[in-house]
C-alpha cells in the first residue's frame, strides 16, 4: 500500500515551500537509482523495525518518525493511496498482496464447496466419523420405533375394520330378527282367503307359530311384519289387526326359510292348510326361490333397557 | 495504490480461477493467510506510523507464513496439530487486533 513511505519520509518535509518540483524530483530520483537513496534510510529503519513493525514499533520508531510532525496517520494514508506510484516496492508489496488475496479466495472457494473434509485433520475425521455413526445409529433406532409404530397402527386398524364388518354383519342378523330391515331369500306364499269371514286372529296366530317352528327366519303378513313383539286381535268379520294394523282377508303370508320345510310344515295332515278348510276358506301354498320381506318395524330405542357389556 | 490493485486483482482471480490446491497444503494454508493477514497489519500500521519499509514488510510476510505453517506442520507431526493451530490463531488474531487498535487511533485519533 504505502511502500513509498520511507523515501517520500524526507522529501515530504520540503513540499511546504516547492510541492510541484519535489514530486518531479522523486519520481526521477527513484527512476535513476531507485535503490540508492532508499536504502540508508532503510537500513537503519529496518534494523530498528524489523520486529516493531508488528509489534513494539511505538517505542523504537519515534525518534524516526519525528522529523515528520506534520504529517498526520490519515494524511500519510491518502498521500500513500494517489496518486499511484509505480516503484519497486510498491511492486513487491502489490506481488505479496496478490497471493495473499488469491489464498483466501481459494480458502473461501474451498470452504464454500463443502470439501471441508477434504482439509481436516486425522483427529477431526475420526470426530466427525464418530458423529457420523452415532447419528446414523440414533436414525436407525428411530426408523425401527416408526416402524414398529406402523406395523401396530395397521394391526389395530385391520383389527377395527374387522371388528367394524362383524358388527355391521351381525346388525344385519339381528336387524332381520327385529324386522329393522328388509330380507330377502327362499321361501313360500301362503294366501289364506275366507269369503265366509271365518279365520280369526288365532288362526293367523297358529299359522305364524307353524310357520315360525318350521324355520321361518322372517315374516309378514300382508304388509305388516311380522317379529317377535307382533301380537293379534279380532276385529271385525273378515278383518283382524294385527299390532295396531288392521289387516283384511285375503291374508297373504310372505315366510323366508326352507321353501320345503315350510310346506310341508303348513300342509301336515290336521295343519293350517286342513284347518283353513275347516273354516271354509281356502289356503294356497307357493314355494318360490326369491322372495322379499320388504315391510318394516321402525327401529325404537330402548328407554330404560341398557346393554350390560362383560 | 498499485498494492490495493494487486489485492483486489488477487481476490478477483482467485474467485474466477478454479482452484486446485494440492491437499497437502489444505491444513496450512487457513493459518498461512491468517498469518499473512497479521503482517499487512503490521505493514499499514508501520505506514501509518511514517516507519513503513519494504524489505521489513517482505521478510515479515515471508517469515510469518512460513513459520505459522511451519508450527502447524510439527503440530501435525506431533499429534496436537488442531490444537496447535487454534494457538497460533489465537495468537495472530490478538496481534491483528492490537494492529488494528493502533491504525484506528491513527485514523480516527480514538
Amino acid at each position: 500500500m504505502s511502500s513509498d513511505e520511507a523515501p517520500r519520509g524526507p522529501e515530504d518535509r520540503e513540499p511546504e515551500r516547492a510541492p510541484e518540483p519535489e514530486t518531479a524530483a522523486e519520481h526521477a530520483g527513484e527512476g535513476v537509482g531507485g535503490d540508492m537513496p532508499e536504502t540508508p534510510a532503510h537500513a537503519d529503519e529496518a534494523d530498528a523495525s524489523a520486529d516493531s513493525d508488528e509489534s513494539e514499533e511505538s517505542v523504537e520508531p519515534s525518534p524516526e518518525a519525528k522529523p515528520e510532525p506534520a504529517l498526520s496517520g490519515r494524511q500519510r494514508l491518502a498521500a500513500a493511496l494517489w496518486p499511484p506510484r509505480v516503484n519497486r516496492a510498491q511492486l513487491v508489496v502489490a506481488l505479496l498482496l496478490f497471493a495473499l488475496g488469491l489464498g483466501v479466495a481459494f480458502q473461501v472457494r474451498a470452504n464454500t464447496t463443502q470439501n471441508q473434509i477434504r482439509g481436516a485433520r486425522q483427529d477431526d475425521l475420526v470426530r466427525i466419523l464418530d458423529e457420523v455413526d452415532a447419528r446414523q445409529q440414533r436414525l436407525d433406532q428411530e426408523r425401527t420405533q416408526l416402524q414398529q409404530s406402523l406395523t401396530q397402527l395397521q394391526t389395530s386398524s385391520n383389527q377395527a375394520k374387522e371388528a367394524q364388518a362383524q358388527i355391521q354383519l351381525k346388525e344385519q342378523q339381528l336387524g332381520v330378527l327385529a324386522g329393522t330391515v328388509a330380507a330377502t331369500g327362499p321361501g313360500v306364499t301362503l294366501t289364506i282367503k275366507d269369503p265366509g269371514g271365518n279365520v280369526q286372529a288365532a288362526m293367523l296366530l297358529n299359522t305364524l307359530e307353524e310357520l315360525r317352528a318350521a324355520g321361518a327366519e322372517a315374516v309378514q303378513i300382508n304388509n305388516v311384519r311380522v317379529v317377535a313383539g307382533t301380537w293379534f286381535s279380532d276385529a271385525n268379520r273378515g278383518t283382524v289387526t294385527i299390532s295396531g294394523t288392521t289387516v283384511s282377508e285375503p291374508y297373504v303370508f310372505t315366510a323366508i326359510g326352507n321353501p320345503q320345510d315350510l310346506d310341508t310344515a303348513l300342509n301336515i295332515p290336521g295343519g293350517v292348510v286342513q284347518s283353513v278348510a275347516s273354516d271354509k276358506g281356502t289356503a294356497t301354498v307357493k314355494r318360490s326361490q326369491s322372495l322379499d320381506v320388504t315391510a318394516l318395524i321402525p327401529l325404537s330405542t330402548p328407554d330404560y333397557a341398557h346393554t350390560t357389556h362383560p | 495504490m498499485i498494492a490495493v490493485l494487486g489485492l483486489v486483482l488477487g481476490v478477483v482471480v482467485g474467485l474466477f480461477v478454479q482452484p486446485d490446491i494440492p491437499a497437502a497444503w489444505v491444513p496450512y494454508l487457513p493459518i498461512a493467510i491468517v498469518a499473512a493477514l497479521d503482517a499487512v497489519f503490521g505493514g499499514v500500521r508501520a505506514m501509518l506510523d511514517g516507519i513503513f519499509s519494504d524489505k521489513v514488510f517482505v521478510v515479515s510476510f515471508l517469515s510469518n507464513v512460513v513459520v505459522a505453517a511451519l508450527i502447524v506442520f510439527l503440530g501435525d507431526q506431533l499429534g496436537v496439530g488442531s490444537q496447535l493451530s487454534t494457538g497460533v490463531i489465537v495468537v495472530l488474531g490478538i496481534r491483528i487486533f492490537s494492529n488494528a487498535a493502533a491504525i484506528r487511533r491513527h485514523l480516527f485519533r480514538a
